[in-house]
C-alpha cells in the first residue's frame, strides 16, 4: 500500500495545498491591490511549476529541453499577449 | 524511480516518445488558447455595464470546494500514473476513477455556479465582463467535460487490454491533459476569483 503513495508526490501535494492557503490569504486579510496581486502571481506561478516538474514529469526523458523550451515559448508569447493588450487597452500607455 | 536505467512503459517505442512530445505541442498551444480567454478578460472585467461587478458575485466557498476537488484529482491521477509504472493496472484503475468521480464533483459545482449566475441577472449577454467570464469559465468546463469522456474510455481500454505500450501511453496523455487543467484552474482561482474579491 505504502508503494502507491510516492513521498514526492505527497509532498508536492501538500506543497499545493500550502500554496492555495498562502494565496487564500488575498481574501482574509486586507491587503493593498500591489500586495495581493504579488501574492497571487507568486503563489500561481510556483504552483504551475509544481504541477509542471512533480506530477507531469517533464523532466525525465530525453526530450526534457524540447519540452522545457515548448511550455516556456508558449507561456513567454502568452505573457506578450497578455500584457501588450493590457499596455493597449487598460493602462494607456 | 527507476527512470535512469530503464524507460517507463508508456516511453518505450519511438512511436510513444513522439506521442507524448507531440501532445506537449498540443499543450502549448492550449496554454495561448486560454492566454487569449484571460486576455479578454483582463480588458474586460470592469465594463460591467448595468450588470453586476465580480465582487458581487463570487462567492468564496464553491470556488474553493472546486479548487480542492480538482487539485486532489491532479494528485490522485498523478498517484494513478505511479502505480502503472509499478505494474499494478488494478490500482491504477481505482486511482483514474477516483479522479474522475472528483472531476465530476467539480463540474457539478461549476454547472451549479453556472445556474446560480444566470438566476441573479449575470448572463452570458448581460455585459461585457459576464460575457468573458462564462466564455473563460466555460472553455475551462468544456475541457473537463470532455476529459470525462476520454478518460472513461482509457479505464475501459485498459480494463480490456491490460497495460500495453500503447495503453499506458495513452493513460500517460490523459493524465498531462488532467493536470493542465488543474494548471488552468490555479490561474483562474487566482486572477479570476481571489483578484476579483480582492
Amino acid at each position: 500500500m505504502k508503494e502507491l503513495f510516492p513521498a514526492k508526490q505527497v509532498m508536492g501535494f501538500v506543497f499545493s495545498l500550502i500554496l492555495t492557503a498562502i494565496a487564500l490569504l488575498v481574501y482574509f486579510l486586507d491587503l493593498s491591490f500591489t500586495a495581493g496581486l504579488t501574492i497571487l502571481v507568486v503563489t500561481a506561478f510556483v504552483q504551475a511549476l509544481l504541477q509542471l516538474v512533480v506530477f507531469m514529469h517533464a523532466g525525465e526523458t530525453k526530450d526534457k529541453w524540447a519540452i522545457y523550451g515548448n511550455v516556456y515559448f508558449m507561456i513567454l508569447i502568452a505573457m506578450i499577449t497578455i500584457f501588450g493588450t493590457l499596455f493597449l487597452f487598460v493602462w494607456d500607455m | 524511480m527507476n527512470l535512469e536505467h530503464s524507460q517507463p512503459l508508456e516511453y518505450s517505442t519511438k512511436q510513444n516518445d513522439l506521442n507524448i512530445f507531440g501532445f506537449w505541442v498540443f499543450l502549448g498551444a492550449e496554454i495561448m488558447l486560454f492566454a487569449t480567454l484571460f486576455t479578454s478578460y483582463f480588458v474586460l472585467e470592469n465594463r460591467t455595464g448595468s450588470g453586476p461587478a465580480g465582487a458581487e458575485i463570487f462567492e468564496i466557498t464553491p470556488v474553493l470546494i472546486e479548487t480542492l476537488l480538482l487539485l486532489t484529482s491532479s494528485f490522485v491521477i498523478g498517484l494513478g500514473i505511479h502505480a502503472m509504472r509499478l505494474g499494478k493496472t488494478k490500482a491504477m484503475i481505482t486511482f483514474f476513477a477516483i479522479t474522475l468521480l472528483l472531476g465530476l464533483g467539480f463540474l457539478g459545482f461549476e454547472i451549479f455556479e453556472f445556474v446560480h449566475y444566470v438566476h441573479i441577472g449575470a448572463g452570458l449577454q448581460t455585459s461585457a465582463f459576464t460575457a468573458s467570464l462564462l466564455t473563460t469559465l466555460g472553455t475551462h468546463g468544456a475541457h473537463v467535460t470532455f476529459g470525462l469522456f476520454w478518460g472513461t474510455a482509457i479505464i475501459l481500454q485498459v480494463k480490456k487490454r491490460g497495460l500495453t505500450p500503447e495503453t499506458a501511453n495513452k493513460s500517460f496523455i490523459f493524465s498531462l491533459y488532467w493536470h493542465f487543467l488543474d494548471v488552468v484552474w490555479i490561474f483562474i482561482f487566482s486572477f479570476i476569483y481571489l483578484k476579483g474579491m480582492m
